[in-house]
């Protein structure tokens, strides 16, 4: 029986227990914001898409470590950035970082609407998500995980290994890169 | 509040998790700081346009992938299940078999056509048992060839069916663990290798793949396998990882925990 409410934590719980079947259920519930998570960090489809196999391949293998007094997407995001890394390492491809980025001709990984179609709030949204493409990984991983991820602080610093205070500081500090790099794009657009 | 006081506290109100009492000290702070307010109406804007962005969305195939790979890994895990209950099942029929037989021996009656109607019995099963291996091993080689990933994966739980001697089966595991491009069908390819753990050719495998692997999650698998198996010739191997400065440091501090663990 499919248990529709039930707390990711219980259902991961149940799984490591044998109940294999429940992890379709955190399948459904996560695979958008994993994949999300990877495009963002790697702009690739086709890779992202991988390894967001991968991470419930090894939620699978790895379920009887699964620790149900602990947050479970704070789990699961450890995994995706082992298997991220694992990724990087395996096919010597890299997390491109704002300096590799300078002079080149970046697309957008999204079929977002162009600037015009989507300016809200003063803001040029399609300028927002190329200053966000634009910003190193670490800055940019900090904002997916807790803007469009929405996890708490602490499950964040669980993820990145730090204290929760680090997390707050490094959260500011994106923004604070993020703003840099957006007005930078919106001077550069005007002139 | 100083101002570098106050940066913690921005981040904490764009995520809706500020103390009240932070809430005061921040609010007061900005009252009297006009760089500082101006920087989080700034910055809180931008925020906000963040959650404006649309999100990226995975193709369709993801799910069919997910379900298919899943599927293939559960028959794997249930098989493997259900064939230790079975062989648990099979030693408490052996024993019944056994005191059977001593008691038809104690009664001595209808021995010798017992005997030879056992004999025919066993030459159809030996031949049957070998024609279930057959199409067990073909199934799991045909499968372990082909270009989905996930039909290899599939074909990897095909070979917990295998006969721990079968070694055209033992090969095109080893040959996953050493060639498969996909880091999933690799890791499924080692714990299917377990099966195996008493052929001398697999355990020679195990530790020959250590060498020539490079991503962390399956060297720390195959580290596991050599001491689950207690393979104590895997010491030179093992050594060459833990000493190994361009290789993760969890699977070099993996492989001395295994060197201790061999000694």
């Amino acid at each position: 029986m499919i248990t529709v409410g039930a707390d990711d934590n219980v259902l991961m719980a149940r799984v490591s227990a044998g109940e294999l079947s429940k992890l379709a259920v955190l399948f459904e519930r996560h695979h958008r914001g994993l994949f999300r998570y990877f495009i963002s960090l790697n702009r690739d489809r086709q890779l992202s898409e991988d390894l967001v196999q991968d991470v419930f391949f090894r939620m699978l293998r790895y379920r009887s470590s699964y620790d149900p007094t602990k947050a479970f997407t704070a789990w699961m995001y450890q995994i995706a950035r082992r298997a991220n890394l694992d990724r990087v390492r395996d096919k010597r491809a890299e997390i491109v970082g704002i300096e590799e980025f300078t002079g080149r001709n970046l697309e957008p990984v999204s079929a977002a609407p162009g600037p015009e179609e989507n300016a809200s709030a003063g803001q040029d949204l399609g300028l927002l998500r190329r200053a966000l493409d634009l910003l190193p990984a670490d800055k940019r991983e900090i904002l997916i995980l807790s803007r469009f991820e929405e996890m708490k602080y602490e499950d964040i610093a669980a993820v990145l290994g730090c204290e929760i205070g680090a997390v707050k500081v490094r959260v500011y500090r994106a923004m604070r890169a993020l703003e840099q790099i957006y007005f930078g794009l919106e001077k550069g657009k005007a002139s | 509040m100083t101002c570098e006081e106050i940066k913690p506290l921005l981040a904490e109100s764009w995520a809706g998790a500020l103390s009240p009492q932070d809430s005061h000290a921040l609010e007061q702070h900005l009252s009297v700081c006009e760089q500082c307010r101006a920087e989080s109406a700034r910055l809180g804007e931008l925020w906000r346009g963040l959650s404006l962005l649309p999100a990226d969305e995975p193709g369709v195939a993801v799910r069919e992938r997910f379900y298919e790979s899943f599927s293939a890994y559960r028959d794997g895990v249930l098989y493997r299940d259900t064939s230790e209950h079975g062989r648990r099942t099979n030693l408490r029929q052996t024993l019944l078999r056994i005191a059977a037989g001593l008691a038809l021996v104690v009664g001595g009656a209808g021995l010798g056509y017992g005997l030879r109607s056992n004999q025919a019995s066993a030459g159809e099963i030996t031949q049957l048992r070998s024609e279930v291996g057959s199409m067990r091993q073909l199934v799991t080689l045909s499968l372990m060839q082909q270009q989905s990933a996930s039909e290899r994966l599939r074909g990897v739980s095909w070979a917990y069916r295998a006969e721990p001697s079968d070694t055209e089966v033992l090969d095109a595991l080893v040959a996953a663990v050493n060639h498969d491009t996909n880091v999933n069908v690799r890791l499924a390819a080692v714990d299917a290798l377990r099966t195996f753990g008493g052929n001398r050719a697999a355990r020679e495998a195990v530790k020959q793949a250590l060498s020539g692997e490079t991503a962390p999650i399956v060297q720390v698998a195959l580290i596991d396998l050599l001491v689950d198996l207690k393979e104590t010739g895997a010491t030179p191997q093992l050594r060459r990882v833990a000493s190994d400065d361009a290789a993760d440091m969890g699977v070099r501090q993996r492989a001395e925990w295994a060197l201790e663990r061999l000694q």
